[in-house]
């Protein structure tokens, strides 16, 4: 009884929604609703997908996902294998948390005022005498390579991560797996490359893939720190909704739902390949 | 029997909103007696923009309990601006809805256009407000926003000029054109950018008045040939200015916060305002550093006028023009006026105040670091219709951000 109201209100409160919005943002994009719109046409679409706009940011989004959870992946298990007793008590298991705390928006901004030409690290490099003017400071922040959006995420999802990692090691007893290696006469390092690495992995895949997701669909970071071309996905959308012209509106819908249907088949292919592997 | 209780249920919903609609359309023609006697006890709900902090402050400290005293009339501000007002009205209207979020709408030009495009506004209705006859109608920049009649379906609020700031002292002579706006930044390659938003845009219109010759060769509607023409050439100058600009033109600051952060901070030795009193109230806050100046170069810059809407939903349009009267009253225009306040500039034709008030709009505190109003109005441009702003923010993108 318990698990069928939970599946109902599970249903009502994600599935349904998800299903009433991909219906309205379908609706919306081929023309059939809309004060705007004057009836069925795939023109919207085709804009969209013949325009190198949206294949360029969609790819852009991807790259700076996949290179923020690179680094997150790498750093938080770094830390884990360096740090695991002090993540657990004293001042760094405190200390890590803090990133946690702070919303998008503040953490971009923190970045802008830190790596900025103007910003405190620029100033502090001028003073002691590296850069001859604030001008010859690297652009870290609305670069082409989005360096400012991949350390702000990074500065965000690595303590996520490595408390993950955290849970995960202890969850699945690895320190005794490791011990069991040493026994059997691995070295440390071949004890984490085959041992702790895999399962950390395995365990955390889906949680990596919901980050990667996330960090694909950010808003507030590259608005303030990426460039207008490339942009990421979310910047688009708005840019197409609340830019001067209304006419542009059906297309923010297309590439909502272009993005969200990519984004579902991705997700259902990684699942039906697990299950299959599983299986 | 389930039909006959849907019919009633509708028949009761057509029945109040008919009796709700009605209700208005006849208060509205009462006289304004007894239009503010209906508006008292009322709330006013007012999107406006709230990124300025002396704007905030003359609306929370100054006219949201001017309002509740003098008509009763509780005024909540909501945030939003431009694009996002179209949004909710749009959003209302798809959704079949028969009364709004929202009574009152700070506006102009694209809004305004975007707006009458979905039939969103309500009106004519300036000519009800007793106020309104202290309004400068003969002034164009006042009259017409964006090539447009407002026809009564907004009430001017504020008018404002645009204008270049620059902090003299790196910029002891700014350029006065755009032939010496090349010069300088190739002397001085990354100090100068304009913002991908309203302002910037702003800026691009008034430069294309000027590659076409003159404000008056684009007046009217939009004409796609001449826009062709002179937008072409604007390209042609913009892409060899490009690596001049800040960061060579390959990022633009998102929004005229932004420019003006990296103004403060040495960064930019110029930042631009649509408020040419703006320059003053920076200082003053001490946001801006004292050297800061403001200029309209000899080429001309847009003045353009800001007003108040009323929603066509709005269910409180007896409330939402009672406090517009009071906006508009000499009172709340002249302390509006003052740098210190706001530093926005008048809509009211002061010729056509009482003598009392005459005499105090001209003891007002003369601005310390632009020149006056009356001088820069030589320079002032007029707004182009909307199309050009829509056009080129999108070929800005073609053409510079995405080369």
């Amino acid at each position: 009884m318990f698990r069928r109201a939970s599946l109902l209100v599970y249903l009502l409160l994600c599935i349904v929604p998800l299903l009433l919005g991909l219906g309205y943002v379908l609706a919306y994009s081929f023309g059939l609703i809309g004060l705007l719109n004057h009836g069925f046409t795939t023109a919207h679409w085709r804009a969209v997908l013949l325009d190198k706009t949206f294949w360029q940011s969609l790819g852009y989004s991807l790259y700076i996902a996949l290179a923020c959870m690179s680094i997150v992946v790498v750093v938080s298990a770094a830390l884990l294998a360096g740090f695991r007793k002090n993540l657990t008590q004293g001042f760094l298991s405190a200390f890590i948390y803090l990133p946690l705390t702070l919303p998008a928006i503040v953490a971009a901004f923190v970045c802008f005022q830190l790596w900025s030409k103007s910003g405190l690290i620029s100033r502090m490099v001028y003073q002691v005498g590296w850069i001859a003017n604030l001008d010859q400071f690297p652009e870290w922040i609305n670069d082409a390579w989005g360096l400012g959006i991949i350390f702000t995420h990074t500065f965000m999802a690595t303590p996520f991560f490595t408390l993950l990692f955290l849970q995960v090691y202890e969850r699945e007893k690895i320190q005794r797996l490791e011990q069991l290696a040493f026994t059997l006469g691995a070295t440390p390092r071949q004890a984490w490359l085959k041992v702790t690495a895999p399962i950390l992995w395995r365990k955390s895949f889906f949680s990596i893939l919901l980050y990667l997701v996330f960090v694909m669909g950010a808003y507030e970071t590259p608005l303030l720190l990426g460039r207008q071309s490339p942009e990421m996905i979310a910047p688009l959308i708005i840019r197409k909704l609340q830019k001067f012209n209304l006419l542009d509106m059906p297309q923010a819908y297309v590439i909502s739902a272009a993005y969200l249907l990519l984004l579902m088949g991705f997700g259902g292919l990684v699942f039906s390949k697990i299950k299959t592997r599983m299986a | 029997m389930i039909r006959w209780i849907a019919f009633g249920i509708l028949f009761l919903v057509w029945g109040c909103q008919s009796v709700s609609n009605k209700k208005t359309e006849e208060v509205l023609n009462q006289p304004w007696e007894k239009i503010e006697k209906a508006a008292r006890g009322s709330t006013v709900n007012l999107m406006m923009w709230t990124g300025d902090p002396l704007i905030n402050a003359y609306m929370q400290d100054f006219v949201v309990p001017e309002v509740k005293k003098r008509f009763g009339i509780d005024l909540k501000i909501a945030s939003g601006q431009g694009n996002l007002i179209v949004q909710a009205l749009l959003a209302e209207i798809q959704a079949g809805k028969t009364e709004s979020e929202l009574d009152l709408l700070w506006i102009n030009g694209e809004t305004f256009y975007q707006l009458r495009q979905i039939d969103a506004l309500f009106g004519p209705w300036t000519d009800k407000l007793p106020n309104a006859q202290y309004i400068d109608f003969s002034n164009p920049f006042i009259a017409k926003d964006f090539q447009q009649p407002v026809d009564g379906f907004e009430c001017p609020w504020g008018n404002v000029q645009m204008a270049l700031i620059y902090n003299s002292q790196y910029v002891p002579n700014p350029p006065q054109n755009r032939q010496a706006l090349a010069a300088f930044l190739k002397e001085h390659p990354g100090k100068f950018t304009f913002d991908n938003q309203f302002t910037g845009m702003t800026f691009l219109k008034s430069m294309l008045m000027d590659v076409a010759g003159g404000a008056q060769n684009l007046a009217g509607d939009f004409d796609e040939k001449k826009y062709a023409t002179y937008s072409a050439q604007l390209w042609t100058y913009l892409k060899s200015l490009k690596p001049y600009l800040w960061r060579e033109g390959k990022t633009f600051p998102e929004n005229v916060s932004v420019m003006h952060q990296l103004f403060a901070s040495g960064e930019l030795w110029f930042t631009m305002s649509n408020n040419d009193n703006e320059v003053d109230n920076k200082v003053s806050q001490g946001l801006f550093p004292s050297t800061s100046r403001a200029y309209v170069w000899d080429s001309g810059l847009i003045q353009n006028t800001h007003y108040q809407g009323i929603p066509k939903l709005s269910t409180n349009k007896v409330g939402a023009m009672t406090v517009v009267n009071f906006l508009i009253s000499p009172a709340a225009q002249f302390r509006k006026q003052n740098a210190a306040v706001w530093g926005d500039g008048l809509v009211l034709d002061v010729n056509k105040l009482p003598a009392k008030w005459q005499t105090e709009f001209q003891q007002l505190p003369k601005r310390k670091y632009v020149p006056a109003r009356a001088e820069l109005n030589a320079k002032a441009l007029p707004e182009l219709a909307p199309e050009y702003m829509i056009r080129l923010s999108e070929d800005f993108r073609k053409n510079i951000i995405e080369q």
